[in-house]
């Protein structure tokens, strides 16, 4: 049992599991926004960037992990409803191209702020479990008290947006909101504060996300941290479907180990390309994602 | 119509200033003579554009004439320009010939690419590896290499396209950005890994040009001229190519195929092939542009070819105005003088020219102008130039 445990293929698929659970929340936070307002937002991770630099900067001298989390995921919300209110809302009805764009220039403002405000040079968050691997008998698992907490905060944060989503009022509200907003709004559902919310929800989670990246792999926290993250996190949600958060969640963790295993038997260079090409098989076997139940569009 | 009149005056005496000026203030009798044919020629192209019924009957002549004497005006600037300047328009024309690219994909077809500055990394490897391998080759052959390269990463890259809309596509495309870094590391021994490639020989100045100038001037200011030169002639003939694609009955179809793609199906229109052959005209033409950036700067990194390049070309497109042929002209001049103008602005406003926020100007301009103009004036600086036009000619 030792020996399995710390075998290579377990190795890996620990491994990629902590790295998938990240892909998961970066994708959840996406269809999130994909759903309500159907828009992909391309300066998710920047947003999250952000967010962390706001946590962990500011309150440097304090140091305390959990009061700089909390703030990070503050000024997450708060950041992701000053966008949807500013910016996103004059995008409802545009060509499709046109909140592309906007977000991606919005990519540009916020990693060129963070970058003028607190510089390129990478940042170390504090931890606040240990980062080294548990042994056992002297080898060991690939698997850490930190990355345990990783993956626990991960599953946390999804069966809150789950609970919110299914069992609470906002939460019905904000599904009738992104399903049909002509009826939700003779319903009495104020259609623009829960497009808001939904905006608010996502960033948050994105503020999450950037913080465990940021304290967990070897770059720390820099402006551009979270680009080859998002990268993946839209790999994970294109394959799973923009529409399906169960989606995201699975192809985020079947992606993280998978690409583990390719990491290690092939080369860490090989990575971003089977995720390349996975994306392209994928989309042009099933355009609306493997999770999406019925193809859908509107003409 | 007065104001069309008004406006090809101005430009006319503007060259007839531009011409005498550099006629005069020119080193040796030679140069002299050869810019005073180039301003007779412009003058020559304009006074064919003021005749009304060139304009009305045979636009091909007209759109050759325009070309002939925006590259005029070009040329005789840079043979005036110090050298540092000629490195930034021949740096922008070749820019303006990507943005033509992009401007066409999205203006024309309606897709959107993240990935045309690793296009462009296609062909500015391509001119290395193949000048590393083949140091006689003729310029016109790598270029036309680098172009054909450019094609044919766009087709493997245009076949998934064909079924991905919108925000798909786009996801898609930044992907590629996002792995181009990684197929350039995996590549190492051709592409020379992190440090990029050096060309074996600069590209120099041919003998007749040298000759125009005197003796005792530097090379390196002769071959400036001569880069600038090539550059704008090539974005010049790219410009007038596009300019004729977007009048044919193929441009056409595009944009029935952007406005109502069902409608361009009804009528005959294949939408597959449509999207692919768009996406690899904008693709020869990034690589195109990368090609002279790597002849330009005599070397190629591959840090110059991420993701940010990529979202430049986007924003200098959306600024300048999407799927118009001046808004890719306006963009190019702004990324050829946008550094130089952040300079400005650095000194003029005390900033510490090391410091984080100079070295993060260009980005924070480019990306508030990108969502502003998104946001208030999506057809950019040219959409808003012609509606002002629109409105002073009532």
């Amino acid at each position: 049992m030792d020996a399995f445990l710390t075998s290579r293929p377990v190795a890996d698929i620990l491994g990629g599991l902590t790295n998938g659970v990240i892909y998961s929340l970066v994708a959840l936070s996406l269809v999130l926004i994909w759903r309500s307002t159907r828009i992909l937002n391309f300066a998710q991770g920047a947003m999250a960037m952000l967010a962390a630099y706001v946590g962990f900067a500011i309150l440097a001298p304090t140091t305390n992990y959990w009061i700089s989390m909390g703030v990070a995921v503050v000024a997450g919300i708060v950041l992701g409803g000053l966008t949807e209110r500013t910016i996103v809302r004059a995008l409802y009805g545009k060509p499709e191209i046109n909140p592309v764009v906007a977000m991606v220039g919005f990519l540009l403002v916020l990693e060129s702020v963070a970058a003028a405000i607190w510089s390129t040079v990478s940042r170390s968050l504090p931890t606040p479990f240990s980062i080294v691997d548990w042994q056992l008998r002297g080898r060991p698992v690939a698997m850490s008290p930190f990355a345990l907490y990783e993956v626990v905060t991960a599953v946390v944060v999804m069966v809150v947006i789950a609970v919110v989503f299914q069992f609470t009022r906002v939460g019905l509200q904000l599904r009738a909101a992104a399903l049909n907003p002509e009826v939700s709004r003779l319903l009495g559902v104020r259609v623009h504060r829960m497009l808001t919310v939904g905006w608010m929800l996502a960033s948050g989670v994105g503020a999450i996300t950037a913080v465990l990246v940021a304290s967990n792999y070897f770059t720390g926290l820099t402006p551009t941290t979270m680009d080859g993250v998002f990268a993946f996190g839209f790999i994970a949600a294109a394959i799973g479907g923009l529409d399906s958060p169960v989606g995201a969640l699975v192809s985020g963790v079947a992606l993280g180990i998978a690409f583990q295993f390719v990491g290690d038997y092939l080369n860490s260079n090989a990575i971003i390309l089977v995720a390349l090409g996975l994306l392209i098989v994928s989309l042009m076997v099933r355009p609306n994602g493997v999770f999406t139940r019925r193809a859908q569009r509107r003409v | 119509m007065r104001q069309r009149v008004l406006v090809s005056s101005v430009v006319g005496v503007a060259l007839v200033i531009a011409a005498l000026d550099a006629t005069f203030g020119v080193p040796t009798t030679r140069l002299r003579v050869a810019l005073a044919l180039l301003g007779a020629l412009g003058v020559a192209a304009l006074g064919g554009l003021s005749v009304a019924r060139t304009r009305r009957d045979h636009p091909l002549v007209t759109r050759v004439l325009v070309t002939v004497v925006v590259v005029v005006i070009a040329l005789v600037a840079t043979a005036r320009l110090s050298s540092n300047v000629d490195t930034d328009v021949a740096i922008g024309a070749a820019m303006t010939i990507v943005l033509l690219g992009l401007s066409f994909l999205t203006g024309s077809s309606g897709q959107i690419s993240l990935g045309n500055g690793a296009f462009m990394g296609v062909g500015a490897f391509t001119v290395a590896i193949w000048a590393n391998h083949h140091a006689t080759s003729p310029l016109i052959l790598v270029l036309v290499l680098a172009v054909a390269a450019g094609a044919a990463v766009g087709f493997l890259l245009g076949l998934p396209a064909t079924r991905l809309r919108g925000p798909y596509l786009a996801g898609m495309t930044l992907a590629f950005a996002v792995a181009f870094g990684a197929v350039l590391n995996v590549f190492g021994s051709w592409t020379g890994g992190d440090s990029g490639l050096q060309l074996p020989n600069a590209e120099n100045a041919p003998r007749w040009l040298v000759h125009l100038y005197p003796a005792s001037t530097a090379s390196l200011s002769v071959n400036s001229v001569w880069l600038a030169a090539l550059s704008v002639v090539s974005a010049g003939v790219a410009l007038l190519l596009m300019a004729n694609l977007f009048a044919s009955r193929f441009g056409r179809a595009m944009r029935l195929v952007r406005d109502n793609d069902v409608a361009a199906e009804l009528v005959g229109i294949s939408l597959p092939r449509a999207r692919v052959v768009a996406f690899v005209v904008s693709a020869a033409y990034a690589a195109l542009g990368g090609a002279l950036w790597t002849v330009v700067n005599n070397a190629v990194t591959p840090s110059t070819y991420g993701l940010a390049l990529s979202i430049t070309i986007l924003s200098l497109v959306v600024i300048g105005g999407i799927g118009t042929i001046p808004g890719a002209i306006i963009g190019g001049l702004i990324y050829a003088f946008a550094n130089s103008l952040i300079g400005w602005i650095t000194t003029h406003t005390g900033l510490n020219p090391q410091g984080n926020v100079a070295s993060q100007l260009n980005g924070i301009i480019f990306g508030v102008l990108l969502v502003a103009t998104i946001v208030f004036a999506p057809m950019g600086i040219s959409g808003a130039l012609r509606r002002l036009w629109a409105h002073r000619s009532r």
